[in-house]
């Protein structure tokens, strides 16, 4: 599953501020260590007025109005929350440029080679993707937290998980999208989309939840297990205090048997008292075994609702991906033939069509690649025959 | 092996009204570019180099690439709570140095608590301030006052959990906690165990070459300290992992999946340490009649002192120290008693005392430092030899008699400051000569430009003698060090070099081994150094005396043989298992 977090480096947080505050018509005067950043009143942004100091470099000893700009400082944090809040909902399209165009991975690693590529696109299709942030929260791990892209076709419904791999890497620091565009998709079909996203991610997102939840279920098992361990240890000085009443009041009932009057007076009064001791030992004794021959289901659920997982999903972003499809024509060459291969082709998506092995019937990929082109494609294992 | 459907999992997904309502803004593709990576940096993990790496001095630490490692994935891949559990000897103190500094460079580190063996404390508060700069103050030190007046701790397990400070270091939220030699807390049912599992912390690094001490269990309960639930319950655990003569492990790869979440362990094999040879030269020599006699008087003075007032132990010990060391150290500190004039002080003794001291025309370890300096300057590079004595008397004395045949010298000792310090190793270095070091030396400093050593005095604490050693026999030395130890025949020092020292073959033993040896012994009570005084005032013959010291060694023995034996239990236990980071 791809992940669609992108990793903070230093000149990461370095070329994005640069252009988030050049996008909101701040103007910057960029020193090797030290940027002097102009807010103009009209700017696009609630990070501040006037003039800012940002220190690029640990060297920069922090002055009063020097802001350090590093992953976690809170300035740069700030200007992520608000960048991403600004417009989480857009329109890229993708169009296909022959030199472009992927290469099935079964052709690329086999012996036969490309001597032309022609796509040529009949329709533009539209797709949505939605960038879902994902936490994942339970007592006993650390909180996760993990990003997702989702792309569905808008009209089949079909996820298209090349698209999102295309959408990751146009949308990365040094990825440039092509085209933008007013979004044309009505709100009603978003949100139609988005609940069809909503249960791919699910789905998507089980291989993580399962590591979680095995986590979670031995840490909740712990606990029950010492808990019924604690029990039972209780159970036990219940019972020798019990026996040790029960000994006592064997001697007292000797006394009262044998005694004088006062004595038997006394020893009565204090047998009494002892039974009724008794009885509340009994009853407590009775209500644990009780509890724990039912497996102590109170305290069970206990745990086990206070080791739940609690899973938020929380779709960020929207993108209306406008692609292009058609057909797409390999021109291949292996030793002395050639052979023009016509496949169904995505901008962004890739070859939509499956091709299998003439002789064995088995489809191409990255493990089973083509051998012999002519007169049929056929793969690695049959290519001899 | 156990039912996971035990607790429910709830998906809630949150309204995107937001995301609705914003649809309108949509107007400029470049905006939506940047929240669209805005969003994805957001969910980045922070960089995660060790940062602070650039700011440590070469000179002080030389970091090995497995400790490197080590400290990176304690702390970004196991969320900052690790098991460190190297075979001894590849610095898992310098692994915990980085994480530390590391942690200090990212403000994550407001209070740090470093608990350790008693008899270890001062060694990680020197470390930790001389290789990595960082200062914490310990609790044997005079300006400690309790576990609220400070922030970055270091203390002895057992002072941390009695009861003047227990309440103390459980009342606080705690940043760091570090547990060296962690296996001490194996057994779920003592109070040490009891006080880290109540101890509030957020990041956690426990140290040990032994998780398992006796059996599997210990593993189970040092791991669930840290990460509770891991191993799910103990009977669990039990009937999974561990076969039933309690001697192997079953199910390796999933333990190993589950251990690799918060256990390091790096094997001396996988890395590129590689020690040149040691070679040990003890001389013992026949004191002059004059010598003897002195020593004689001094050793019946200590006995005799002690027996009225053992409140004197320190400075009694210091007499019988210094004796074997040089006359001219002796005379300081009894010049000192007598000046004090307490009525303990046995003035008469102690005159007849300084009169032998006089008497004394030759002082045969003095004369004998000679031959060895001269044996062994011929071969070794700008004739660099360190002498090491503990007393500054005699090291003065010494320094006076190597310049007067001509020979250049060097003194170091703990009045120097830092800047001082630097200065005189560089000018060692530099001019070649004789250094005459205090044990101020020992912890911090690195000397692998010179192969020579020699031990005038010997410490009764064996992690001191270690300590001179590892000055020029550590990682960096190209060529095989040569360690002489002078000892007057029939004295303590002859009993403690030959009966204990090399009983546990100290001197080719590195400080893990030892440290492992020492805080084994060290959880039968008292500390080395009482054990040889005790032994020493108390016996009532030279047989009895002899007998004791054999007994303490085959103490110490046992205790190698143990620390041996369950080094390679673990070795065994953990063979074919690889701990590496996991490759997909």
């Amino acid at each position: 599953m791809i992940d669609g977090s992108l990793s903070i480096t230093d000149s990461a947080v370095k070329q994005f501020t640069k252009e988030y505050l050049d996008s909101v018509g701040c103007e910057i005067d960029s020193g090797e260590d030290l940027w002097q950043v102009t807010i103009p009143d009209t700017a696009a942004t609630e990070l501040g007025s006037g003039t800012l100091s940002l220190a690029t470099s640990e060297d920069i000893i922090e002055q009063e109005e020097t802001i350090h700009l590093h992953p976690e400082s809170g300035f740069f944090q700030e200007l992520l929350t608000e960048a991403c809040a600004r417009r989480p909902v857009g329109k890229f399209g993708i169009e296909a440029k022959d030199a472009e165009i992927e290469i099935p991975i079964w052709i690329q690693k086999s012996e036969a080679s490309v001597a032309k590529v022609q796509f040529t696109p009949y329709y533009d299709r539209t797709a949505l993707v939605f960038l879902f942030k994902i936490s994942i929260e339970t007592v006993s791990e650390y909180e996760r937290e993990i990003l997702r892209p989702i792309a569905v076709d808008t009209r089949s419904g079909d996820e298209l998980p090349k698209l999102e791999a295309s959408y990751l890497r146009l949308t990365s620091l040094d990825g440039s999208v092509p085209t933008t565009n007013l979004i044309e998709i009505e709100e009603q079909k978003i949100e139609e989309v988005l609940e069809n996203s909503q249960s791919y991610v699910e789905t998507r997102i089980e291989p993580e939840l399962d590591e979680v939840h095995q986590e979670a279920s031995r840490a909740a098992d712990a606990e029950i297990e010492e808990y019924r361990q604690l029990q039972q240890q209780h159970l036990e000085e219940l019972e020798e205090k019990q026996e040790r009443l029960s000994e006592k009041i064997e001697d007292l009932n000797e006394d009262i048997d044998t005694g004088d009057q006062e004595k038997r007076v006394a020893a009565l009064k204090e047998r009494k008292q002892l039974n009724a001791e008794y009885e509340e030992i009994a009853d407590e004794i009775s209500d644990v075994r009780e509890r724990r021959d039912k497996g102590f289901p109170v305290k069970q659920r206990e745990i086990r609702e206070r080791h739940a997982l609690s899973v938020d999903i929380q779709p960020i972003t929207a993108t209306e991906v406008e692609y292009e499809r058609g057909e797409v024509e390999f021109e291949l060459i292996r030793m002395d033939n050639t052979k023009s291969l016509t496949l169904g082709y995505g901008s962004g998506v890739g070859v939509t069509d499956e091709v299998a092995c003439s002789s064995c019937d088995q489809r191409f990929d990255q493990s089973r690649l083509i051998q012999k082109i002519q007169p049929n494609l056929t793969c690695e294992d049959c290519g001899g025959q | 092996m156990s039912d996971y459907d035990l607790v429910d999992i709830e998906v809630n997904h949150d309204s995107a009204d937001e995301l609705f309502d914003s649809i309108e803004d949509s107007t400029d593709g470049r905006d939506h570019l940047q929240s669209i990576q805005a969003a994805r940096l957001q969910a980045g993990q922070p960089d995660s180099e060790l940062q602070s790496l650039k700011q440590l001095d070469e000179n002080s630490v030389k970091l090995l690439e497995h400790q490197v490692d080590a400290a990176y994935r304690a702390l970004f891949e196991m969320d900052g709570k690790a098991l460190l559990a190297d075979e001894v000897g590849l610095g898992k103190t310098i692994e915990v140095g980085m994480i530390l500094k590391e942690m200090h460079f990212r403000d994550t580190s407001d209070s740090v608590l470093v608990l350790t063996p008693a008899q270890l404390a001062k060694q990680w508060q020197a470390e930790l301030r001389e290789k990595f700069g960082l200062e914490f103050i310990c609790n044997y030190d005079d300006d400690f006052e309790d576990f609220t007046a400070h922030d970055y701790i270091i203390a002895s397990i057992d002072t941390a959990k009695s009861d003047r400070h227990r309440e103390t270091v459980l009342g606080r939220d705690w940043d760091v906690l570090v547990l060296d030699e962690a296996h001490y807390v194996k057994n779920e049912e003592t109070e040490r165990y009891e006080l880290i599992d109540r101890l509030s912390y957020n990041y956690a690094f426990f140290l040990t070459a032994t998780p398992i001490q006796n059996e599997l269990t210990d593993l189970y309960n040092v791991v669930s300290l840290l990460r509770p639930g891991l191993f799910g319950t103990r009977d669990v655990f039990h009937q999974y992992f561990v076969n039933s003569n309690q001697e192997t492990l079953v199910n390796r790869n999933e333990l190993q999946n589950r251990l690799n979440k918060v256990m390091i362990r790096n094997r001396r094999e996988e890395t590129d340490i590689d020690f040149t040879d040691r070679t040990v030269d003890t001389r013992t020599f026949e004191p002059t009649e004059k010598e003897r006699e002195l020593y004689e008087s001094v050793s019946e003075y200590v006995k005799g002192a002690y027996s009225q007032s053992q409140g004197q132990k320190l400075v009694l010990m210091l007499l019988q120290k210094e004796v074997v060391s040089s006359p001219v150290a002796l005379k300081h500190t009894i010049e000192k008693r007598l000046d004090e004039q307490s009525e303990l002080t046995h003035a008469d003794e102690l005159e007849s005392i300084l009169e032998l001291i006089e008497k004394i025309e030759t002082v045969t370890k003095q004369e004998r430092l000679l031959d060895i300096v001269e044996e062994v300057r011929e071969n070794v590079e700008m004739g660099r030899v360190i002498v090491f004595t503990q007393f500054r008397a005699t090291q003065q004395q010494v320094l006076e008699r190597l310049a007067e045949e001509g020979y250049t010298v060097h003194a170091f000792h703990g009045g120097h400051s830092s800047s001082e310090k630097e200065q005189i190793v560089r000018d060692f270095e530099s001019e070649g000569g004789i250094l005459v070091s205090t044990d101020a030396m020992s912890e911090g400093r690195n000397l692998q430009f010179c192969n020579i050593l020699v031990n005038m005095d010997l410490p009764w604490n064996p992690m001191r003698v270690e300590q001179r050693i590892g000055r020029v026999h550590r990682i960096g030395q190209k060529r095989n060090v040569f360690i002489f130890n002078m000892a007057l025949k029939d004295t303590v020092e002859e009993y403690v070099l030959d009966r204990l020292y090399h009983k546990i073959d100290l001197f080719q033993q590195s400080v893990g081994e030892l440290s492992s040896i020492l805080s084994r012994l060290e959880e039968s009570g008292s500390s080395f150094e009482d054990q040889i005084f005790d032994r020493l005032v108390n016996a009532d013959s030279e047989v009895d005396l002899e007998n004791d010291f054999d007994a303490l060694a085959v103490d110490l023995d046992e205790q190698r043989e143990l620390a041996d034996k369950l080094e390679e239990f673990n070795n065994g236990v953990f063979s074919g298992f690889d701990l590496g980071a996991d490759d997909d």
